[in-house]
């Protein structure tokens, strides 16, 4: 296992620790006494942390009774489940149109939201929820035991919910928390496209920096301040450990009327994708194909299958070392969350600082596509892993496998439906993949995500529907990836 | 079957080479004068759009070491500093040069050579202000009748937002401009991030709330010649010659090409007489060639008298500053004062 975790090291000096030093030299320099002199990047940064927390506060309020919820078993439970996280792998310009066709200019409610806060709050919501309810539901279920003691012993159902539910609830609620606050903070598809330039966040901000003045200095030293902020939130993160409570089962079913209720709130959470599908015009879509004005559909869809695969295979065996490596070292675990910390905008910008003579290669939009997506695959495997009894891997080493042989032939096999839900994150991840490809993007290697971009970036009707098309396309495409690896099974955290 | 053996040919002998060119978004040209060229040259032509003018430029530096193109097309003098200093052209004196009007050759080096020019400019729409008055001189503007009508670009994103901003440092002059900006602010100024956005979701003429917007003195004419025969007369108007910003565009190879010969021989043929001549109805620019004729719907975009121009050794030094501090004032909303004693 020696050798996985070299390799995860090669893979995280050069394409992470490498690229974020020389950001950092830089953003150390001159650029940062020139930033933080400037008030107006510390009210993008405040924005951004506002924008994280209340996130997290508005996401955790709608997770915590859902979570209660499905404490219950009734007809749909799973299919229900495997929705509520179906957003967290939708690509950010597919959700961001969806809010448009709903509650923007031109949206079907009459109610146009656009540069609102409230529109990016309602996207980060949607976002998280699945997220939170994954990390929220396995406490929920087992809080049937203690809450039963509580009650048995003459509390009142608020005063057991208070006293006995509520804190062993908090770690849960914390970490989900942490997660939702480090997605939104450096949040970059909807804030550029939903929120205009007032509520642009700090990614937003770095991104404009470089793209459009080149400006690395301040680039950077915003870039030092994001980070930073991140690995405060992950060394917190890592601190919130659950207590260790036994696994408790569904309580008893209620009706199909439950069912219904649950139903409508999906209904409505789901508004903007519903809304999105309703405008995809089959006609769009064909003049999307062959379009002369813009990068056409059929060279988006190429080039998004091809990226996705050959950064899979990079991401694949590192996901799967990183995890071997970092089941037993908690030093492993640390270093390999480090991407989860770095933005995907910073890494393009690291690249191009660290190799420039690679600019414009492939070779770097695939490891920045492996390098966010590997932890992810990881995340999911982990906890199968770390649930295997080590007397199965003692049993194979009597029996003569080595290491090596024992890890492929034993435990990878027992974790394999761990692994497939990994596999679907990462794959979702990479296919809607934004802020490292716009930074690293060359224009003959525009993606799906990127070539709807390009035309929401044409005010006009028929640019727009080609987007909307488009961004149906993506959707079917991640849903479809993640329904088939995961149906629902999966862990994210 | 003929043109699959002549393409099998061409292809085994290397004649079929492409040649791409990298340019704004805005860029089009007829596609007859392209099949001919490549008819002529047998050179095969990709156009790759990079964005706005600025954003364009940018790319063709963020990948120096391995170009994306061989020709780069679209950058404008309030960038050529940049263009020049970040060392990705290549220089060519062209045989065409002699005849280009000699007032756009701003590159001593011959690195960028002048494609077109225009002005950037205030529009009106005619039809809202029939019984209205229009302003009277530039200050009217920060009025709040008036800043209220105006939608103008984020100059940090957008090449005619940047022009425009340029226009208000040349009429008002370093001291005075930030406190023209800030009166705009207050009266309500709306700020888009990009030319199309501006004009073609905010300006009134295409159902949105603001009969002012900062666009080109051709973009009237412009109008007329896409309306197929709905107007006889320009919907709209030009404002204000004395805010009108003198913009160029270059074209120029781009270090590290394949192909050099190739790309001289594009550069050659956007300066030729064809291409210049078609370069009013595709990109609604002057050419750049003294023999070059305007079309007759040019008679609606007459140059405007008395239009500004800053020194491009200014505009280089201080490019970055402006943007900034027109950031601190409009969309931060700090007083000019603040930010002038900010400079020293």
């Amino acid at each position: 296992m020696a050798f996985g975790a070299l390799l995860v090291f090669l893979f995280l000096g050069l394409a992470l620790f490498y690229p974020l030093g020389r950001i950092l030299i830089l953003g150390a320099g001159e650029g940062l006494a020139r930033a933080l002199a400037n008030p107006y990047y510390w009210e993008r940064y405040l924005w951004s942390l506002e924008y994280g927390l209340l996130s997290a506060l508005f996401t955790l309020f709608l997770a915590l009774p859902l979570a209660f919820a499905f404490r219950r078993r009734f007809p749909l439970r799973e299919a229900f489940l495997a929705l509520a996280t179906l957003p967290f792998v939708l690509p950010t310009p597919v959700v961001a149109l969806g809010f448009l066709a709903l509650l923007g200019p031109r949206g079907l409610l009459g109610v146009d939201l656009y540069g609102t806060k409230a529109l990016l709050f309602l996207a980060a919501v949607f976002y998280n929820l699945g997220l939170a309810l994954r990390i929220l539901l396995p406490v929920a279920l087992s809080l049937e035991w203690p809450l039963q003691a509580a009650r048995v012993l003459g509390a009142s159902p608020l005063r057991a919910f208070l006293r006995v539910g509520l804190p062993l609830l908090l770690p849960a609620m914390g970490s989900a928390g942490v997660l939702v606050f480090i997605y939104a903070f450096s949040a970059f598809g909807v804030p550029l496209l939903l929120g205009g330039p007032r509520y642009a966040t700090l990614e937003v901000e770095v991104y404009t920096l470089l793209a459009y003045r080149l400006a690395f200095p301040e680039a950077s030293a915003l870039m030092l301040l994001e980070i930073l902020t991140l690995a405060l939130a992950v060394v917190l993160y890592l601190r919130l450990r659950p207590y260790p409570l036994p696994a408790g089962g569904l309580l008893p079913a209620p009706s199909w009327a439950y069912t219904l209720g649950l139903g409508g709130f999906f209904l409505l959470l789901f508004a903007p994708l519903g809304v999105l599908f309703l405008h995809v015009d089959p006609g769009a879509l064909a003049s999307a194909w062959a379009s002369k004005d813009f990068t056409p559909l059929s060279l988006a869809l190429g080039n998004t299958l091809r990226f996705t695969l050959l950064a899979l295979l990079l991401a694949l065996p590192l996901g799967v070392a990183y995890a071997a490596a970092a089941r037993r070292s908690p030093l492993m675990d640390l270093l390999g969350l480090f991407p989860l910390m770095v933005s995907p905008v910073a890494v393009g910008l690291g690249y191009l600082l660290a190799y420039p003579h690679l600019r414009g290669s492939l070779l770097l939009l695939l490891a920045a596509y492996a390098l966010l997506a590997y932890p992810l695959l990881a995340r999911a495997l982990l906890p199968a892993l770390r649930s295997l009894s080590p007397s199965l891997l003692e049993a194979a080493r009597v029996l003569g496998a080595t290491p090596l042989r024992a890890f492929f032939r034993v435990e990878l096999p027992l974790v394999f439906p761990a692994l497939q839900s990994g596999l679907a994150l990462a794959l979702a991840a990479i296919l809607g993949e934004f802020g490292a490809t716009l930074v690293l993007w060359r224009p003959e290697w525009t993606t799906l995500t990127l070539a709807i971009y390009e035309r929401l970036g044409r005010p006009g009707e028929a640019p727009f529907r080609e987007a909307l098309a488009m961004a149906g396309l993506l959707a079917l495409l991640s849903g479809l990836v993640f329904y088939l690896l995961d149906r629902g099974r999966g862990r994210v955290g | 079957m003929l043109r699959f053996w002549s393409l099998l040919v061409l292809l085994a002998f290397g004649f079929a080479q492409e040649i791409t060119v990298l340019t704004h978004s805005s860029f089009s040209l007829d596609k007859g004068l392209i099949a001919q060229f490549e008819r002529e040259t047998g050179l095969k032509l990709r156009f790759l759009k990079g964005g706005d003018a600025g954003e364009t430029l940018n790319r063709a530096i963020l990948t120096k070491g391995a170009p994306i193109a061989d020709v780069i097309y679209g950058f404008d003098n309030t960038f050529l500093s940049r263009a020049l200093e970040a060392d990705i052209l290549l220089p060519y004196r062209s045989p065409e040069i002699r005849n280009l009007k000699a007032t756009l050759l701003l590159d001593p080096t011959f690195r960028a050579l002048p494609v077109d020019y225009g002005w950037v400019s205030l529009n009106y729409h005619r039809a809202y202000f029939k019984d209205r008055p229009l302003p009277k001189i530039p200050a009217d503007l920060a009025r709040p009748e008036y800043a209220r009508l105006l939608v103008v670009q984020n100059p940090a994103t957008s090449s005619p937002g940047l022009a425009f901003l340029m226009a208000t440092v040349a009429r008002f002059g370093e001291d005075g401009y930030l406190d023209f900006w800030a009166r705009l602010r207050d009266g309500g100024v709306r700020v888009a991030k990009g030319w199309s956005e501006a004009y073609y979701t905010h300006f009134t003429l295409y159902k949105g709330d603001r009969p002012l917007v900062v666009s080109y003195t051709t973009s009237p004419a412009a109008e007329v010649y896409y309306s197929e025969g709905k107007y006889q007369e320009p919907p709209t108007g030009n404002l204000f010659p004395e805010l009108a910003f003198f913009q160029v565009e270059f074209v120029g190879v781009l270090k590290g090409t394949k192909n050099l010969e190739g790309a001289r021989k594009v550069v050659d043929w956007f300066l030729s007489k064809p291409v210049q001549e078609n370069i009013p109805t595709e990109m609604w620019m002057y050419p750049a060639r003294r023999d070059a004729k305007l079309p007759e719907v040019f008679r609606f975009a007459p140059e405007p008298v008395g239009s500004v121009r800053l020194d491009p050794k200014a505009m280089a030094e201080n490019r970055e500053r402006w943007i900034e501090e027109w950031t601190k004032v409009v969309l931060q909303g700090q007083s000019p004062e603040a930010v002038r004693r900010g400079r020293r």
